[in-house]
């Protein structure tokens, strides 16, 4: 998806400062560098000009002008993406959503929020509180990340076993296509007619429409909720574990793990109170009327008791219910401490296979020579290894990312997909050779094209070319496994 | 965050310290949320992820614009991002050091260094009182806000005087005593009703953190080793603690120690200062029940407290002040985006008007909303910063010391 | 390649070779439903059985000519279930035409997670495109968003853009307890009561008010029901009763459904007024789903649907020549129009029936 560029650069700066004002377009090296990556560092690239348009006709305006003068648009939030999703264009703009922060609408009776797409997703449920509503899906981003960011991405969060991804909760996504043509996907009623192109567009990861405004749908907080710290002496247990919670009928509200090289990594920030000496640590959220939640705590922590917990600690009030998440939301950035960077993957995988897979990684922290904390969505089965690093080593640099690739491809091998909720973007677009046949790869181009035919929105990302397939393909050996695992290959 | 230091930088004494700071940032814009600039402006620049990529780009040897310089001049060193950082990013340090090296590598122009030495002089030397007093005469025809905030000050009322056997410094300040003489006269009130007798040493003045956040570091040096010579004795004849009650002070004794360590001189004694230097709020909670039985009943009860970014996120002092107001019988109201900074930000409010103006007006609506009888807090800017509105402002050792029997 | 699937597949490499159009058709249970369609049937039943389905993952991967009935009973012997509780509106009912009719049943305005249509629990899907190509969108696992989720547009298609081969669902465990209740109130205090309800942490799991009644299921643990019936009065329905009620109204089987007369869905905003039409209701979905007997001219009915920002379908009956969903948008149509020749460049698949001229 090469998006040739018609006009040269002067003319394409020329006519953007025409349309924004100066304050709103960033084009020397020294403004666009800060925006050279999203919240995966190991890519960057200047983009030609930032955008940061403060009204929705300058936004049409800068699509209508890229689109006649064929230059890229990459979208941006709040550049948490952890996938590279919104990585510059050298030749395009990356036009900023920033901006546009305003809660439109908090409707009681809808049980709705209307919001632009800058707006962060805390801040929904912030507005939304004295109603007595929230918007469920809580990322560990979520002080920071935008909704505009979420639907691109389809966020999950450490809610979303029982609440649902982005995609249940997002009713209506009004927007642009990239010729700035006004487009509006979903509907405030149940379903909207015609194929259902708000669930392509979730998750697109803003290759198929610029967001300019979303209305989520709001639930009622719950009147009591706790969560259960349960400890394991391993980690293929505590995997099994949340196997046997689902298997006995429960869907917690929440369901995650840190294994113990996590759990040591966040309590300095957070005081979570984890168990530092437990091989994996077990967060099991009930939520409902107090009734309920007293049963199910009970009916829970049988389970886990069961299934080899070493030792069971409910949260005795919110405040503590609150210290527990702390913990697991500050996780990744926590591993800032340890190591210059961090590389998380998000494979998702079948639950049951999660002990197996932890293991697996331990052996591959071994073989890497990098430490590899694990701290993870495990009802879902969705893992956020977390391969520590350094960044100013080229040659820890490289084995970190063939860790990653390493974790992406058993992932795939175990029944299960590269990305849970990050997103392919730049970053997984050799492991999407691996999933997914050419025809099939093929197919998103097509949808791509139904939605921009000429290609130059956000392009590049989420679907790798026939070449790069075929260079990936003979890196590997089928079956996944590297055959120098040692040896970089990025 | 990986980062290639330039020659100067490398040899630079901060240098490696603001490396190693950037290592620890992974990246991850948690920061941006917090960050009371990023929320008015939305542009990365303004907020402290994008601070630390030009600090970064400084570092690495870029030749900065003057649009790096306006970006760190809009930071108001509030160090809401830091409390946010999960990767411990000491951020309040590295814009520090950003900004000397900004300094070195791109001098301002005149005008703006006159005047920032102007300012300097004109709040820490003996001006800023006679400047004051004519600018209470004037009041009537100064703009709306201007005259707000320069209400008269509450008189100070009595000293108490009396000799006692536990001994403490305080730091009297420069613009404090002649904006609000009161608060330190009721610091020694409240102080002495628990035994504790309050000095004041005639010598020391500013702490120097308005000469440190103006480019003047060499000057701000100068404050320091003043007052520490200034204490010293005092602090030699058994002084327990130098009490501060202005927290953007108090953040800058506690980093006494990490300025001055390359001065053999000065080395060991600025970090007994820093080791020494306590907020009130550190300092009264164990004695409050103690103090208990000699208060009377409250003028207002219904009370929010803004805690100053120098207290919560500068001396990472949360939810202490509140918890003695609430043990004090007062009803603390909460109130939204408590860590956002209010615009004051020492001299902040003087070189950036328009931000600082809007960041009050924020402030003073999330303040308000709850319908509180008083707005308490814990430091001189701030509690300038939100006068002048239809709700009364005090520091909250006023509002004790007003219930001593 | 199987045998019986190699079948399937020659018989579109044909049609698309040839340029004949396919009437995806299985059971025939939803004949009556969509647009006039036409051309030489492509029936998938062959191709049927479960593939896969482990109860502690929460997932069933199914062949399309699967018999729905089968299905469920498989689940329900686990203690499981398909949450969006489809219609089968008969008992040749199968996976694939219950996906792409991508229709739901009272559930689907549940509480939480289980607040969902079919397209919801649809984690993936195998898909059998224009090109005689077999495509797999989506997997087996609860979250993923490798490449668009094209699974997702499946549901509700129509089978206008392939044959649905496999279809991997989300299932839940079935509830612990259930519990019916009714109330005696008119529409507009029906409506302003279920608006209510939705801001409020209750375990609702079906709602249907007609003819001045409004009945409610809860679901939940025994805890959870007694407390909101505490809350809610009204007066509980015995168990047998209140099963039969709800799987008459999953089937469309109550009397209310019996007559000649069109049968309109508008699918509303649940928190709007009662609609400004002449003729018999009956609302589910919290007020999200309103039927409608009318012999009101459709572009009146449409109008109104719009009115309220939703959208209406002729479901059954009525003079379907005209087109029996509202029409689209330029914009999303000429969307559709590429999607289209994306999957079916011959457009050989069930023409007409999701997008007249598609
Ligand atoms: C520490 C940390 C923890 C995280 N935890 C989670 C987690 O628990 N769950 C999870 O799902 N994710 C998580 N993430 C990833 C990230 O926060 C999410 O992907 C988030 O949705 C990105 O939002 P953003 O606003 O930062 O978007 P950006 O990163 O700026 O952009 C992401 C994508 O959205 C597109 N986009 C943004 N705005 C628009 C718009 N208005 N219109 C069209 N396209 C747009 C961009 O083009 C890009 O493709 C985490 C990230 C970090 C750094
Ligand atoms: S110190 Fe305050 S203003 Fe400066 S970057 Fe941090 S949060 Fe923003
Ligand atoms: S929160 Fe900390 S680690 Fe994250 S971007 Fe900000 S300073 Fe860097």
């Amino acid at each position: 998806m090469e998006s040739a560029v018609v006009e040269s650069r002067p003319e394409v700066l020329a006519a953007l400062a025409r349309i924004l004002p100066r304050e709103a377009l960033l084009v020397e090296a020294e403004d666009t560098r800060p925006y050279e990556c999203d919240g995966l560092t190991l890519i960057r690239q200047r983009p030609m000009a930032v955008a940061l348009p403060q009204t929705e006709a300058q936004v049409v305006a800068v699509l209508r002008l890229c689109h006649r003068l064929g230059v890229p648009v990459v979208p941006r939030g709040a550049g948490t993406g952890l996938a590279g999703s919104a990585l510059p264009d050298a030749g395009g703009v990356l036009l900023s959503m920033a901006r546009f922060n305003r809660i439109l609408a908090v409707d009681r009776r809808a049980c709705t929020a209307t919001v632009e797409p800058g707006v962060r997703n805390l801040a929904i449920s912030e507005a939304a509180a004295p109603q007595g509503l929230y918007y469920a899906p809580d990322p560990s981003s979520q002080v920071a990340c935008t909704i505009g960011g979420n639907v691109a991405e389809n966020s999950g969060g450490v809610h979303c076993l029982k609440y649902g991804l982005t995609l249940h909760n997002v009713l209506r996504v009004r927007g642009y296509t990239v010729d700035g043509e006004a487009v509006e996907f979903g509907s405030l009623a149940p379903d909207a007619a015609g194929l259902d192109l708000l669930a392509l567009v979730v998750g697109s990861e803003g290759m198929l429409a610029v967001t300019m405004e979303v209305t989520v749908r709001l639930v009622p907080r719950p009147e009591l909720a706790r969560c259960i710290m349960a400890s394991f002496a391993d980690v293929a247990q505590a995997g099994d574990a949340v196997a046997a919670l689902i298997a006995a009928g429960i869907i917690p509200a929440g369901l995650e793990m840190l294994d113990q090289a996590a759990s040591r990594l966040v309590e300095p920030f957070a005081h979570a109170g984890y168990d530092l000496e437990a091989a994996a640590v077990l967060l099991c959220e009930s939520d409902g009327t107090p009734e309920e939640v007293e049963e199910e705590i009970a009916h829970m922590s049988q389970v886990l008791r069961a299934a080899q917990a070493t030792r069971i600690q409910v949260s005795r009030d919110e405040a503590e219910r609150l210290k527990f998440w702390a913990g697991r939301k500050n996780a990744f950035p926590a591993a800032g401490r340890a190591a210059p960077a961090y590389y998380c993957t998000d494979g998702t995988i079948p639950r049951k296979h999660i002990g197996q897979m932890l293991k697996s990684i331990q052996a591959m922290e071994r073989r890497y020579g990098l430490s590899c904390p694990n701290v993870f969505h495990a009802g879902d089965g969705n893992l956020h290894p977390l391969v520590l690093f350094d960044d100013s080593d080229p040659d820890s640099v490289a084995r970190a990312e063939a860790f990653g690739a390493e974790i992406l491809e058993e992932s795939v091998r175990l029944g299960g997909t590269v990305t849970g909720e990050h997103g392919v973007g730049m970053e997984k677009l050799n492991q999407m050779c691996s999933q997914f046949d050419r025809p099939t790869l093929d197919a998103f181009a097509a949808v791509k094209r139904a939605f921009d035919p000429a290609g130059t929105l956000n392009p590049g990302k989420v679907i790798p070319s026939l070449h790069r397939c075929a260079e990936y393909g003979r890196q590997r050996v089928v079956g996944g496994a590297l055959p120098h695992p040692e040896l970089p290959r990025f | 965050m990986q980062t290639e230091l330039a020659d100067f930088a490398r040899q630079h004494a901060d240098g490696p310290e603001a490396a190693d700071i950037l290592r620890a940032c992974v990246h991850c814009g948690f920061c941006t949320a917090t960050c009371p600039t990023y929320q008015l402006f939305g542009d990365e620049l303004d907020g402290p992820r994008g601070r630390i990529y030009l600090i970064k780009q400084v570092l690495e040897g870029q030749a900065p614009t003057e649009r790096t310089q306006l970006h760190l001049d809009r930071c108001l060193t509030c160090r809401a991002c830091e409390t946010a950082c999960p990767s411990g990013v000491k951020y309040g340090r590295l814009v520090e050091i950003g900004r000397e090296l900004l300094a070195e590598r791109r001098p301002r122009g005149w005008r703006a260094q006159a005047a920032r030495r102007a300012l300097a002089w004109v709040l820490t030397g003996g001006a800023f009182a006679p400047l004051l007093a004519v600018g209470r005469l004037l009041r009537p025809v100064l703009p709306m806000r201007l005259g707000a905030q320069l209400a008269p000050a509450r008189a100070a009322g009595t000293w108490p005087r009396t000799p006692r056997a536990r001994r403490m410094l305080l730091l009297a300040g420069c613009v404090q005593p002649a904006l609000a003489p009161n608060i330190n006269a009721a610091t020694a009130r409240v102080f002495d009703a628990l035994g504790i007798e309050v000095l004041t040493v005639a010598r020391a003045g500013c702490c120097g953190a308005l000469r440190h956040h103006l480019d003047q570091q060499a000057a701000a040096r100068e404050d320091m080793r003043r007052n520490i010579d200034a204490w010293w004795p005092a602090i030699e004849a058994g002084a327990e603690a130098i009490l501060v009650n202005a927290s953007g002070c108090g953040t800058m004794l506690k980093d006494y120690g990490v300025l001055l360590r390359a001065d053999p001189a000065y080395a060991a004694k600025a970090a007994r200062i820093s080791a020494l230097a306590r907020d009130l709020c550190e300092v009264l909670p164990p004695l409050v029940a103690a103090l208990a039985p000699r208060l009377g009943p409250a003028v207002s009860t219904r009370v929010v407290f803004h805690p100053p970014c120098s207290l919560q996120h500068g001396q990472q002092l949360r939810g202490v002040v509140e918890g003695m107001l609430v043990a004090l019988g007062a009803q603390v109201l909460p109130f939204a985006d408590a860590p956002l900074c209010c615009g004051s930000a020492g001299t902040y409010s003087l070189l950036q008007p328009a931000v600082s103006a809007t960041l009050r007006e924020r402030k003073l609506a999330a303040l308000t909303a709850p319908r509180p009888e008083v707005i308490l807090s814990a430091n001189i800017g701030c509690l300038t910063q939100l006068s002048g509105g239809a709700t009364p402002v005090q520091h909250w050792i006023e509002w004790l010391d007003e219930r001593l029997r | 390649m199987d045998a019986t699937l190699g079948q399937l597949v020659e018989q579109v490499r044909g049609a698309t070779q040839a340029r004949t159009p396919l009437r995806i058709r299985a059971g025939g249970s939803k004949d009556f439903y969509g647009n006039p369609s036409r051309g030489q049937i492509l029936d998938p039943r062959p191709w049927q059985g479960i593939e896969a389905y482990d109860p502690s993952e929460l997932v069933v991967t199914a062949r399309a000519g699967t018999r729905l009935a089968e299905l469920e009973a498989v689940l329900a012997a686990q203690g499981q279930m398909l949450a969006f509780e489809p219609p089968h509106f008969g008992p040749d009912a199968t996976v694939g035409g219950c996906v792409a009719a991508g229709l739901a049943g009272p559930r689907r305005a549940s509480a939480g997670y289980t607040h969902g249509g079919l397209r919801d629990f649809l984690l993936g899907a195998r898909l059998l495109d224009g090109r005689g190509q077999l495509l797999r969108f989506g997997g087996t696992v609860m979250k993923n968003v490798a490449g668009y989720d094209v699974a997702r547009v499946l549901a509700g298609s129509l089978g206008v853009l392939g044959l649905l081969v496999d279809v991997s669902l989300k299932v839940l465990p079935l509830p612990r307890a259930e519990v019916t209740l009714r109330f005696e109130l008119g529409e507009a205090q029906a409506l302003e009561r279920l608006c209510d309800w939705q801001g409020r942490p209750l375990p609702v799991s079906g709602s249907a008010w007609c003819q001045g009644a409004l009945t409610v299921r809860l679901s939940g643990a025994e805890a959870a029901l007694a407390a909101a019936r505490g809350r809610l009065g009204g007066e509980a329905i015995a168990a047998a009763d209140a099963s039969a009620f709800w799987q008459d109204l999953r089937e469309h089987q109550l009397e209310w459904f019996a007559g000649e007369l069109p049968l309109w869905r508008l699918a509303v905003p649940p928190q709007a007024p009662p609609l400004a039409l002449v003729g018999a209701q009956l609302i589910e979905w919290g007020g999200g789903q309103r039927w409608l007997r009318s012999a009101q001219a459709p572009a009146r009915i449409r109008e109104e649907a719009a009115r309220l920002g939703g959208h209406a379908t002729l479901f059954r009956g009525g003079d379907r020549a005209g087109g029996v969903f509202s029409p689209l948008n330029p914009a999303l149509l000429a969307i559709h129009r590429r999607l289209k020749q994306a999957f079916d460049p011959a457009g050989i698949f069930n023409p007409d029936r999701l997008v007249q001229g598609l």
